[in-house]
């Protein structure tokens, strides 16, 4: 028995370990981004601070552009997030539940074109834009976007739908269903924490892309997103840690809330999607 | 169990058939061109490219850098890949054992970086490793240390950061497999009195094999093609200490505008990649046709 | 499931499309013109009245000016030459116009030179916008770096005479720094501050040989003195051996008001208000020491050219703007409001009277340019130099960290465009 409270001690003794690694950079962000200048600068850090102030917020958020930027971010990002999930979905619906010449040669080009060499693409990218006179439109970014994210959201959307057992549908056609409605019926509702879970990846991935923007979005300067702004902040206040670190939270903001929403609701089916190679 | 099996497969895959060709193909095709081209700053200015045929090929297998570069490119794999994976699977494994407040307050943390975007973290990285101020320096007693300043320590400080943001896939994903494994299975086990690693690699590790396999291959993907934080904290210093083959193509086509032999590089990448995981494609392969 | 599909396709095809339609031919409507201005390089009230009053002046131009950030601006640069609808006008630093104007997708103004009066353009800005013979960039506005001091520290050490030496300074900042005051902030990577150092030892970042090819040239002695002082002054202080002046800001460390010197351009005492307002009074300026009394310390000349891309669709009235941007009435205006060096020499006059851009113009007599090549700007980009600063300055063996920084300028800047 003793044995046993002393593994369950070492146990919780490196869980607290692992929490403290892991969600130090993240505290850390937001403690600097509430402390004042003076509490920044300062010899010893404090770890909670002593004096919090709005005024990084502040900063940041009066940037020029913030909110503008902001919008487009969110546009750009859904957009391309929504675009895929429903592209992928009928594509993987294919893989997992049909039979069909090329199936297989299918998923490992779909795998494969995870490995797509996306930074060696801005220039090609950029002459197709051109030449299409898409630049300077989000339309082209989300386009971009969509295509970075498709290939995992098929591959993990494929596993979702395989851990849902193929008798159910079956058991709805019996029933007198059409194939599309025994799909919206039955396998929906269960597909729906998994479609939550992927969108996130997506969502995290096209929120992150800055370098496109810089080669797409020219001219039409009111056309830039958050990372881009992100980058310049820095540039414009040289390192006010601070206001940097409120950009940042503010930045990260979005892709958090999402991730603690949607794990209230999917909890643990969050990552099983994968589970399926 | 279809009874129209001919068409709609193919109708359904059309969209994301579509935006591969387009959106992906295309271009990379393009890039795959350019490669053999004289393409620098001048081309797509004024229009037109000269064809020369393996030269960029040539030039760049000829530079001593880029074999350094594709040593590099290995080691930085090989190293973040074993520890993302050990580390990744024994938070996995603990998340399983843990008690449900205890799980809930990890998973929420692990959830956190994962989902922390790229751009900000790199920055916070940048923060906690400064030399007079960072916290990193205050904790071990190092004031003044130049993390960004020693080809070792700024090499570390990356690894660090490209860990603690992969971790929590593997993690979370390994624990949502090890709840698939049936309780039975441990029971018999240790009644059997296998110890924890025999009881690891005897149950847990075969029946999770295709998910090793799966999360291996994609993060050799990911570190290999991991651009934006090195690019951010070091650009591949110090000294090109940290200059892996994405970035040196980044360096080679934005910052001496050599776009040809930028392509180049990156075609060689992908094709180095595929062979790297030729093995799990062909077994991929393999399995979809055994359905 | 076929209604589903079209509308995917639909979909699918707007994100394709998109705003394809919004853009139309606008030569014969009220001209929009976009100008891009470098961040730092104008306050926005001063930009926003320079629009006021242009487009007052102007009937059917309307401006829009863009400020720029450093971060990426290359690579948007070269996407905008490269474009078919470029911005009208587009500021870019005097180290990199040379290689813009060598890709062919800058206008060509040569005829306009006489019109613009570039007859006493300053060559540090001029030269580097002309290529074989042709004039692609157009000067706009320079500034040096001074030594930036706090008059408090000064008083409190028994200090009242700026060095005019190299000796005297590194005297008078080891005085300076004690107890818990920096005798002088300076970063490692303050790269412009160490080519001073080295054209006054006579040495040069990169040489041209006599076959036509670059060479870098950090290993020679010359070069290699010019970094052991910076060594022995960066010393005297607590400047982060690995960044820049930017990391963390320098006029923020300096308002904090226990930093005695600084290296800037006189300017960065209105940011150094801005963080601190108890610092007006406080800031004194002097002139970079030489290594003899009777001649300032050598200095980069900083500033920047104005461009107008070929691909622009309105070349005469971005012209229009980049006159009224380099003449008199504005470079006035930007001189005094920014504390910048005019572009032509005969307006220096606007700026007798103020103690910082005194000291500025007399160390501008001894201004210096980065080595003038197209590929100069990609030295910069890789940050060689700064990398090979922070080498030596946390213990590398200067010599073979100097051959290993050349060899990288050497192979960059003899690399074709």
């Amino acid at each position: 028995m003793r044995r046993k409270t002393m593994r369950r001690w070492a146990l919780n003794a490196a869980a607290i370990v692992a929490f403290a690694v892991t969600i130090f950079p993240v505290y850390w962000m937001v403690v600097t981004a509430f402390k004042p200048a003076k509490e920044i600068q300062a010899e010893t850090p404090t770890f909670i601070p002593a004096n919090p102030t709005l005024r990084h917020f502040a900063t940041a958020m009066s940037a020029e552009g913030f909110w503008r930027f902001w919008a487009n971010s969110l546009l750009v990002t859904a957009g391309a997030v929504v675009l895929a999930l429903v592209v992928a979905l009928l594509a993987a619906f294919a893989v997992a539940r049909l039979r069909w010449r090329g199936r297989g040669a299918f998923v490992v080009v779909v795998f494969a074109a995870q490995m797509a060499p996306w930074e060696a693409l801005l220039v090609p990218m950029f002459v197709i834009a051109r030449d299409t006179e898409l630049l300077d439109s989000l339309a082209m970014l989300t386009g971009v976007y969509f295509m970075i994210t498709l290939p995992f959201t098929i591959v993990t959307l494929r596993g979702f739908l395989e851990a849902i057992p193929a008798d159910l549908e079956e058991a709805a056609l019996v029933d007198g269903c059409t194939r599309a409605a025994a799909f919206r019926r039955v396998v929906f509702p269960l597909l729906a924490p998994g479609l939550m879970a992927t969108s996130l990846f997506g969502f995290i991935t096209a929120w992150n892309e800055f370098a496109f923007v810089n080669v797409l979005i020219i001219k039409d300067q009111a056309n830039r997103t958050l990372p881009v702004w992100l980058s310049s902040f820095r540039d414009v206040f040289g390192t006010d840690w601070g206001a940097t670190m409120a950009a940042a939270t503010l930045f990260a903001l979005p892709a958090l809330a999402l991730f603690l929403f949607l794990q209230r609701r999917v909890g643990v089916g969050m990552t099983s999607g994968a589970v399926k190679g | 169990m279809s009874t129209r099996p001919t068409l709609w497969p193919y109708l359904l895959i059309a969209p994301a058939v579509a935006g591969g060709v387009f959106l992906l193909l295309y271009p990379l095709l393009k890039a795959a061109l350019m490669s053999f081209q004289h393409f620098r700053m001048g081309e797509p200015i004024r229009g037109g490219a000269e064809f020369v045929g393996l030269d960029n090929y040539r030039e760049l297998l000829a530079k001593e850098e880029f074999w350094q570069v594709l040593n590099r490119t290995a080691v930085w794999t090989a190293i973040n890949v074993v520890l993302i994976v050990v580390l990744g699977t024994a938070v996995g494994l603990m998340l399983v054992r843990l008690g449900r407040r205890m799980r809930l307050l990890l998973m929420s943390a692990l959830a956190l970086a994962w989902a922390t975007p790229v751009i900000a973290a790199t920055t916070v990285f940048q923060w906690l490793f400064q030399s007079e101020l960072g916290v990193v320096n205050w904790l071990l007693g190092t004031r003044g240390f130049t993390w960004f300043a020693d080809p070792v320590a700024m090499f570390a400080v990356l690894v660090v950061l490209v860990v603690w943001q992969s971790v929590p896939f593997v993690a979370l994903t390994l624990y949502a497999g090890l709840t698939t494994i049936p309780a039975e299975l441990y029971e018999s086990a240790r009644i059997d009195g296998g110890t924890g690693w025999q009881v690891f690699s005897r149950i847990t590790f075969p029946i999770l094999r295709p998910l090793f396999a799966l999360i291996t291959s994609l993060e050799i993907i990911w570190v290999v093609k991991c651009f934006p934080q090195i690019w951010v904290l070091s650009q591949g210093g110090p000294d090109g200490a940290t200059t892996t083959l994405p970035v040196y193509a980044f360096k080679v086509a934005r910052v001496l505008h050599r776009y040809d032999l930028g392509s180049a590089a990156a075609m060689v990448t992908v094709l180095l990649l595929a062979v790297a995981l030729v093995a799990n494609l062909r077994r991929m392969l393999r399995q979809e046709g055994a359905r | 499931m076929k209604h589903r599909l079209l509308a995917l396709a639909a979909v699918f095809a707007l994100a394709g499309c998109g705003s394809a339609a919004e853009k139309g031919p606008s030569s014969a409507a009220p001209a929009k013109l976009t100008v891009w201005i470098m961040d730092g390089s104008a306050t926005k009230e001063l930009l926003a009245g320079f629009e006021k009053e242009y487009e007052a002046a102007h009937a059917g131009v309307d401006l829009d000016i863009q400020i720029q950030a450093w971060d990426g601006i290359g690579e948007r640069v070269t996407a905008a030459l490269a474009s078919t609808d470029a911005p009208d006008v587009i500021e870019v630093g005097n180290t990199q116009v040379a290689q813009y104007s060598a890709s062919g997708g800058v206008l060509d103004l040569t005829g306009k030179v006489a019109d613009l009066q570039g007859q006493d353009w300053l060559p540090g800005l001029a030269e580097p916008g002309r290529v074989d013979g042709r004039q692609y960039g157009i000067p706009w506005y320079a500034a040096n770096r001074v030594v930036v001091y706090n008059k408090d520290l000064w008083a409190a050490a028994g200090l009242d005479e700026p060095p005019r030496t190299r000796e005297e300074w590194i005297e008078v900042t080891r005085k300076l720094n004690k107890g818990g005051d920096q005798g002088i902030y300076l970063t490692g990577q303050t790269w412009y501050a160490l080519a001073g150092f080295v054209w006054d030892e006579g040495g040069d970042l990169a040489v041209r040989e006599a076959s036509g090819k670059w060479r870098g040239a950090l290993d020679t002695p010359q070069a290699l003195a010019g970094m052991a002082f910076y060594k022995e002054l960066q010393a005297l202080g607590k400047g982060p051996k690995d960044a820049d002046e930017a990391n963390p800001p320098q006029h923020e460390v300096f308002a904090q008001g226990k930093v005695a010197q600084i290296i800037a351009v006189p300017g960065i005492a209105a940011r150094v208000l801005e963080v601190e307002p108890d610092m007006k009074d406080k800031i004194g300026y002097f002139t970079i020491p030489g290594k003899t009394a009777d001649k300032p310390g050598a200095v980069f000349t900083g500033g920047s050219d104005l461009i107008i891309p070929a691909a622009s669709k309105h070349h005469e009235e971005a012209y229009q703007v980049v006159k009224a941007l380099a003449g008199e009435a504005f470079q006035t205006r930007l001189a005094q409001t920014m504390q910048f060096v005019p572009n032509r020499t005969s307006l220096a006059k606007v700026l007798s009277g103020d103690e910082g851009t005194a000291a500025m113009a007399a160390g501008a007599a001894n201004g210096r340019a980065t080595p003038n090549t197209p590929n100069w700007a990609a030295v910069e980009a890789t940050g060689v130099i700064k990398q090979y600063m922070t080498a030596v300055l946390t213990g590398g063996d200067p010599l073979t960290e100097a051959r290993k920084a050349s060899q990288v300028i050497t192979e960059t800047l003899n690399s074709g465009s």
